[in-house]
């Protein structure tokens, strides 16, 4: 297949066979449902003069001079418009987001097929061996074994799979995302430690404030105060009401007091209040780590009734699995799996089914004290009480092992200066 | 307490003020900081002991240049949010990217070289051969990157760092003849001979070397520094280049006034000790070579990560261990070669392990105009620069200083071809 690479440079000749100049640029459109841009036009330059040459006028592209089909003072030139990708200037050689591998990689060249008399761009090449061809040493290249594998490990990626970034983009991609937004947050979490911050905040700006706010939970705190700098206030309160309490306080705890006092004034009060006292705790203790959604019934309803109660609260809870009973005077007084209510006969007591020996850690109590709780009594998440066992939050399995053992891409190399 | 509370109030545009500026400062003064590294300091030493106060005119100048350099790179990081090789892959295509950056491996080997040849220096101080040391330092430095945490062991080495304010109270303790420093400071001199050009080289290739471009720009993006903070990093560009100079300019004072006057070649790191005589007495030795082993390891860990990084962000290899070692095994692969080679050149029989330094600096001298243009080219340009591109004055400035580069580059190789031509 040919690549961009080889028609860089090449000359351009018209009807008569005179050279108007050779190949500098390359334009391409998407067109309707196809997701290939189409090949529009082409410059060719001559010194400083250059002239764009729609594909309509282009006889013969894939060839060693390129050849028109008309004289040169019939070309009427083309005019690139907003939707116009600029290949070579935009896109090769920067770069770009895989969104299958997810990762971000840099453009070595494009693959242009032709499906009957229309070019498109196929595949991006980001493979070591595109690098050798555009350095003229494609003998070397072809005498390298071949993995012969396609995909990401082979370094083509399927325009399909790509998404551009923000700064190079034409203006059809000025709400980028659409692939983005598919991802897995952790998975977009990877992708924003790989770029720049400034990229990172472009990327940022285009998202959704649920995918956002899903997406920063995935990212350190110190990363995601630079993430947010320079994002106005109200967005960054809405993002915060989005995130768990429990995340949410461990951002507001990273800004500086001024901010954080000001973000919590435009947060809505239910959920500043929430995020509020979650704050009030150090950040290693089990009040600094738990969150506050979670579910709990009153002990004297029935199963059917329990049920219920659930339907109506499990939006919000962070962990379902258990359900807390509490009395009058919110103290826990005994936990449920949700199994055990799911099988119990309708019509049963909570308070004759309900687990009364609860397994609990204290406000003050630290990290690796919930850590080992969880571990021991093999738990989903545990239940956080004061002195008088009134139940404050939960802390979840997660979120207590987290400092202990660092997810996958914390592992990733320091940030290299700061 | 009301009434402090307003005033503390009142205090706020200030304050944000001078919290914007603490959090921008950082790259330019951390970079001026690894500037004096072993080599540098070597350089500085070796140019004050062989030449007195001849080459001090120089230092006036070596400043403004660096300041014009260094802002122009934290321009560059600052307006595109992307690294110079990143950069230079984006503007100017495969082919003079590969060309770039296979220069800058090379120079940067010879300079990782240089570091290690400071780590067996300042040993071979308390006696321990250079066969135990250097390999110690490389194994150390490769496992900090690996296992350690970078952030934190950066602050100690710039702490440890100011051991070198020490030759500034030396240099003043020595008591040079201000009158004749003063003089020297504003009276250019010139010799074309070989041993001078090249200390000139040398001198400017170690104050405004070309990684420490590659260096400050990527530190600048990392920290994520925004357009609107633009004047607050010019401050620390600045600071950082005035610091830079002054310390350099005091290392070349101590050293022409105590080994110069004595009429000593510096020919090895205990001669260059010497200099701190006046304020650390029979300790100078043992000071100085607590200082150039930090700087050395400083910079030793520094350089072949500042190399890798740059290689894999031109040509999009991974750079990070997000995922798995064998994702960014060219990364390894590149780290690892540097550090290993650059201990086990050092192991060579060199005579002098100072002439190995400043080989290295004298490199750096040599590729610095290349450089030059093309950061000259990549903020002159107006569709990545915006209106951030450079003034005409700037611009000729910058072409002034590349040109006598190239010309100092090619009368030293016309020098080292036929040594006399220029005397005769």
């Amino acid at each position: 297949m040919p690549y961009a690479s080889q028609l860089m440079s090449r000359p351009i000749a018209d009807l008569d066979g005179e050279v108007i100049g050779s190949l500098s640029e390359i334009f391409a459109q998407q067109i309707g449902d196809i997701s290939h841009p189409k090949i529009v036009a082409i410059e060719a330059k001559k010194g400083s003069r250059s002239l764009y040459i729609s594909i309509h006028d282009v006889v013969a592209l894939i060839a060693p001079a390129i050849a028109l089909n008309k004289r040169k003072k019939d070309i009427r030139p083309y005019k690139p418009g907003e939707n116009d990708l600029y290949l070579i200037r935009d896109v090769l050689d920067k770069q770009i987001i895989d969104t299958n591998g997810v990762r971000v990689v840099r453009v070595n060249d494009l693959e242009i097929t032709r499906v009957e008399n229309d070019f498109f761009i196929a595949n991006v090449d980001t493979s070591s061996s595109g690098l050798l061809r555009r350095l003229g040493l494609s003998a070397i290249s072809k005498r390298l074994p071949s993995k012969g594998k396609r995909g990401t490990e082979s370094g083509i990626i399927s325009w399909e799979d790509v998404e551009l970034l923000s700064g190079d983009q034409p203006m059809r991609l000025k709400v980028p995302g659409e692939k983005l937004a598919e991802l897995h947050p952790a998975d977009l979490a990877e992708i924003l430690s790989d770029l720049s911050r400034q990229e990172g905040r472009d990327i940022i700006e285009s998202l959704d404030i649920e995918t956002l706010a899903d997406t920063l939970e995935e990212v350190e705190p110190d990363f995601q105060v630079s993430l947010l700098e320079g994002m106005d206030d109200e967005r960054v309160a809405d993002v915060l009401e989005e995130m768990e309490p429990d995340e949410a306080a461990d951002l507001l705890a990273e800004l500086p007091e001024d901010r954080s006092q000001e973000l919590l004034e435009l947060m809505e009060d239910e959920e500043a209040e929430d995020v509020r006292k979650l704050l009030s705790y150090p950040v290693d203790t089990a009040g600094g780590l738990m969150t506050t959604e979670y579910i709990t019934i009153p002990p004297d309803i029935t199963a059917e009734q329990a049920m219920a109660i659930l339907r109506e609260q499990g939006e919000d809870a962070e962990v379902y699995y258990y359900i807390y009973v509490l009395d009058s005077g919110e103290h826990l007084i005994g936990v449920l799996s949700l199994r055990e209510l799911v099988i119990a006969q309708p019509q049963t007591k909570i308070s004759d089914i309900m687990v009364k020996r609860v397994v609990t850690v204290h406000l003050e109590d630290s990290q690796d004290e919930c850590a080992q709780s969880v571990a021991k009594y093999d738990l989903v998440a545990i239940p956080v009480v004061d002195d008088d066992k009134v139940l404050h939050g939960i802390v979840t399995a997660d979120d207590a092992i987290d400092k202990i053992i660092p997810t996958a891409w914390k592992k990733r190399l320091p940030r290299l200066y700061h | 307490m009301n009434a402090i509370r307003l005033f503390w109030k009142r205090l706020k545009p200030y304050r944000t003020r001078l919290a914007l500026l603490l959090a921008v400062v950082g790259p330019g003064i951390i970079t001026a900081n690894v500037d004096n590294d072993a080599a540098g300091i070597t350089s500085y030493s070796v140019a004050g002991g062989n030449y007195g106060y001849s080459l001090l005119w120089m230092m006036p100048l070596v400043l403004i240049t660096l300041i014009i350099v260094q802002e122009m790179s934290a321009r560059l990081g600052i307006v595109t949010g992307k690294g110079l090789a990143d950069l230079i892959r984006e503007s100017l295509g495969v082919r003079l990217t590969t060309l770039i950056l296979s220069l800058l491996v090379i120079v940067n080997l010879a300079n990782t070289v240089s570091e290690f040849a400071g780590v067996a220096a300042s040993m071979e101080i308390f006696g321990v051969s250079k066969f135990i040391s250097v390999p110690l330092a490389a194994a150390g430095v490769w496992l900090l990157v690996f296992k350690g945490n970078y952030k934190s062991i950066e602050r100690i080495f710039l702490i440890a760092s100011s051991i070198y304010l020490a030759y500034i109270v030396s240099g003043i303790l020595a008591e040079p003849d201000w009158l004749e420093v003063g003089k020297a400071v504003i009276t250019p001199s010139f010799d074309f001979s070989f041993g001078y050009v090249m200390m000139f080289i040398t001198i400017i290739g170690t104050t405004i070397s070309p990684w420490m471009q590659f260096y400050q720009q990527a530190s600048i993006v990392d920290k994520g520094i925004k357009v609107e903070d633009y004047r607050y990093e010019i401050i620390d560009v600045v600071v950082g280049s005035i610091f830079a100079v002054v310390v350099a300019g005091f290392i070349l004072i101590a050293c022409a006034a105590t080994v110069h006057e004595k009429g000593i070649t510096i020919e090895t790191a205990q001669d260059a000790a010497m200099a701190l005589g006046p304020v650390a007495g029979k300790y100078a030795q043992t000071l100085f070579a607590i200082g150039l082993l930090n700087a050395s390891i400083f910079s030793a860990a520094i350089l072949p990560l500042s190399t890798s990084y740059s290689v894999c962000e031109a040509f999009g290899w991974e750079s990070s261990l997000s995922r798995d070692i064998k994702d960014a095994k060219i990364f390894f692969v590149i780290y690892t070669t540097l550090i290993v080679l650059g201990a086990s050149i050092i192991l060579l029989p060199i005579k002098s392990l100072i002439q190995a330094m400043m080989a290295s600096q004298t490199l750096n001298g040599i590729l610095l105009p290349i450089i030059l243009i093309v950061m000259l080219h990549l903020i002159n340009d107006r569709r990545l620069m915006g209106d951030f591109t450079m003034s005409r004055w700037f611009n000729i400035l910058v072409w002034i200083t590349a040109i006598f580069l190239i010309l100092l580059a090619i009368t030293l190789m016309i020098l080292s071809i036929s040594p006399g031509l220029f005397t005769s």
